[in-house]
C-alpha cells in the first residue's frame, strides 16, 4: 500500500513539475528564450494567490485572477524590458540566461522581504487526506491536481491546433524569419507565448501553496526540477516535457519507498543524468547530429 | 501617362556587417509584368528582393509602392498593400499541415473569414495536385510539393504583385515549367507583377516580359527576353 501511496503523492507532484515544464517549454520551443525566470513568475503567483486568499480573505476566484494577472504581467515584462533588448543587440544565450538568474534572484528576495522568509500555506479543507482504502491516503487535491493538468493540456493542444496564434506558435518555433514572409510580427506571437505560458505557472503555484506550502526560494526549486523534466522529456517537445514532469514527480516519491528522504531529490537529477547519458534527446526530442 | 511601378527601388545600397552586397541598385517593376532578375550566385538578386520585401533594411535609397513610400516598409504592410513573396527554400511551416499553412497564410494576411474557404477552393483549382495532400504535415511533401504550397499560400491572398525567390531550386526542369505554367496563366488572367529571381535562366526567360541581369551588387542590364537567348550573349554578361 505505501508503494501505491507514493504513487498517487508522486503523480500529484508530477502534475505541478508538468504544468510549469510546460509552460517553460511552450515559451522556450516558440521563442528559443531560455527563460529561467518562469520560476519567478510561479513564486508571485503563489504568493499573491496565498496573501489575497489567507492574509486579505478575499473570495478565492479573485485570488486566482490576480495570480493569473500577475504571472502574465510578469512574463509579457521579461520578453519586452529584459529579452528583446538583449536579442536586438545579438546578445548570447548566456547573457539571456543570466539576465533571467538574476531577474529570479531579484524576486526571491523581493518575496522574502514584502511577504517574510518563513513557511506560508493556504488551509483548506482540500487538502485534508482521506482514507480511501485500507491504509491509503489521498487527499481531495490530488484528484484536483491530476484533472488541472488534464484539462490545462487539452486546452492547451486545442488551443495550439485549432486556433491561428496558436498555429503562429508553433510556425515561429520552426521559422521566425519565414514568419515575417507571412506577414506576421514575430515579437507579438512572441508576447503570445510568454503569456500563455506564464499563466501556466498559476495552477502548480495555488496547488503547491495548498500541499507542500511556499517559501520565497519555491519558485527556484520547482524551475529547477521543472528544467529537468524539460530535458528528460526532449527540449522544445510540450509532451515530452508533460512526461518528463510526471516521471520526477514519480521518482522523487518512489524514492521514499526505500531510501532516506534526503536522497528524494537527488534521485530526480539521477534520472537527468540518466538520460543525458543513455538517452541524450530525452522522450520525445529529436537526435541531433553533432556540428 | 503611364501607371506608377507597382514597387520601385531607387539607389538602394544594403550591406551585411560592413561589407556591401547591394550597390545603389534601382529596379521598378511595373503593371502587368513578369520581370525576372537573372545573376550569378552572390550577384545580391536574394538581397536586392528581401529588401524590396522589408525583411532587410537598406542603409541608403527608398522603396516606393504605387509611387509612394509606405511607412514602415514591412512585410505585414506590404501584404496589406497586395503584395505577397515566395521566399527561397522552402516558404512553409513543414511540422504544421498544408491546410494549417494555408490557414496561417489568410489568417496574417487578413483574409476575411468568409471568404477563406472560397479562396483555399480557387487555389487548389489553379494548383490541383495540392488537393491531394491537403491534410499531411508540409515537412513530409516532396520538394515539387512542398514548392507547389509555398506558391499556393503566397497567392491564397490574391496579390497584385508576387515576388518568387528561386523558385526552382531543388526542381527538375519539367517540374519547374508544370509549376510555373499555371502561375504565368493566373498573372495574364489577374494581371498581376511578378518580380522573379531566377537561376534556371533558360525556363525563367520563356515565363518573363523583362529581364534585368545582375553582376556583383549591381544591375549592369535591363533587356527583353528575345535579346538574351544568345548564349554567347548571357555568357558575356556572366
Amino acid at each position: 500500500m505505501l508503494f501505491l501511496q507514493l504513487v498517487i503523492n508522486g503523480l500529484q507532484l508530477g502534475a505541478i513539475y508538468a504544468l510549469t515544464a510546460v509552460g517553460f517549454s511552450l515559451i522556450f520551443g516558440a521563442t528559443k528564450v531560455f527563460h529561467v525566470a518562469h520560476g519567478a513568475a510561479f513564486t508571485i503567483a503563489a504568493y499573491l494567490f496565498w496573501w489575497i486568499f489567507t492574509v486579505l480573505h478575499i473570495a478565492w476566484p479573485v485570488a486566482v485572477l490576480a495570480a493569473v494577472v500577475a504571472s502574465v504581467v510578469f512574463g509579457l515584462a521579461m520578453e519586452r524590458f529584459i529579452y528583446r533588448p538583449i536579442q536586438r543587440h545579438e546578445g548570447a544565450f548566456f547573457t539571456v540566461f543570466i539576465a533571467a538568474f538574476g531577474v529570479q534572484i531579484i524576486i526571491q528576495n523581493l518575496t522574502g522581504s514584502v511577504f517574510g522568509r518563513g513557511f506560508a500555506s493556504v488551509t483548506t479543507s482540500l487538502s485534508h487526506s482521506v482514507e480511501v482504502l485500507p491504509g491509503l491516503f489521498v487527499a481531495p487535491i490530488a484528484w484536483i491536481s491530476l484533472l488541472i493538468a488534464l484539462v490545462v493540456f487539452t486546452a492547451l493542444s486545442l488551443y495550439l491546433s485549432r486556433t491561428h496564434t496558436g498555429m503562429a506558435m508553433r510556425a515561429l518555433s520552426e521559422n521566425p524569419d519565414l514568419i515575417r514572409v507571412f506577414g506576421l510580427d514575430p515579437g507579438r506571437v512572441a508576447q503570445c507565448a510568454f503569456g500563455i505560458g506564464s499563466a501556466m505557472v498559476v495552477p502548480g503555484a495555488i496547488l503547491t501553496s495548498m500541499t507542500a506550502g511556499l517559501n520565497p526560494a519555491i519558485g527556484a526549486h520547482v524551475m529547477l526540477i521543472s528544467l529537468a523534466a524539460t530535458i528528460v522529456g526532449g527540449i522544445g517537445s510540450l509532451r515530452g516535457a508533460a512526461c518528463g514532469g510526471f516521471l520526477l514527480g514519480l521518482a522523487e516519491n518512489l524514492a521514499l519507498w526505500r531510501l532516506d528522504p534526503q536522497w528524494s531529490e537527488a534521485v530526480t537529477f539521477v534520472v537527468l543524468f540518466l538520460f543525458i547519458i543513455f538517452r541524450p534527446s530525452g522522450f520525445f526530442g529529436r537526435p541531433q547530429a553533432a556540428k | 501617362m503611364s501607371a506608377a511601378p507597382v514597387l520601385k527601388a531607387e539607389g538602394l545600397r544594403v550591406g551585411y556587417g560592413g561589407k556591401p552586397v547591394l550597390l545603389d541598385a534601382t529596379i521598378e517593376l511595373r503593371p502587368d509584368e513578369v520581370l525576372c532578375v537573372i545573376g550569378h550566385n552572390g550577384a545580391g538578386k536574394s538581397t536586392l528582393m528581401r529588401a524590396l520585401f522589408g525583411l532587410i533594411t537598406p542603409e541608403a535609397g527608398r522603396m516606393l509602392v504605387d509611387g509612394a513610400q509606405l511607412d514602415p516598409h514591412v512585410p505585414r504592410v506590404l501584404a496589406s498593400h497586395g503584395i505577397a513573396m515566395v521566399p527561397e527554400g522552402r516558404g512553409i511551416f513543414p511540422g504544421l499541415t498544408v491546410r494549417e499553412n494555408f490557414a496561417l497564410g489568410m489568417w496574417s494576411a487578413g483574409v476575411p473569414e468568409k471568404e477563406r474557404d472560397e479562396r483555399v477552393e480557387w487555389v487548389l483549382q489553379v494548383l490541383p495536385p495540392v488537393r491531394k495532400f491537403y491534410d499531411r504535415r508540409a515537412g513530409l511533401l516532396s520538394g515539387g510539393q512542398q514548392q507547389m504550397v509555398s506558391i499556393g499560400r503566397a497567392i491564397l491572398a490574391r496579390p497584385r504583385c508576387l515576388l518568387m525567390d528561386e523558385p526552382s531550386i531543388g526542381l527538375a526542369p519539367k517540374l519547374f515549367q508544370d509549376l510555373m505554367q499555371p502561375i504565368r496563366e493566373l498573372q495574364q488572367s489577374h494581371h498581376m507583377s511578378i518580380l522573379l529571381i531566377e537561376q534556371n535562366v533558360r525556363e525563367a526567360l520563356k515565363v518573363s516580359d523583362r529581364v534585368v541581369v545582375m553582376k556583383a551588387g549591381a544591375i549592369i542590364l535591363e533587356a527583353l527576353p528575345g535579346e538574351l537567348k544568345d548564349n554567347a550573349r548571357l555568357m558575356e554578361l556572366y
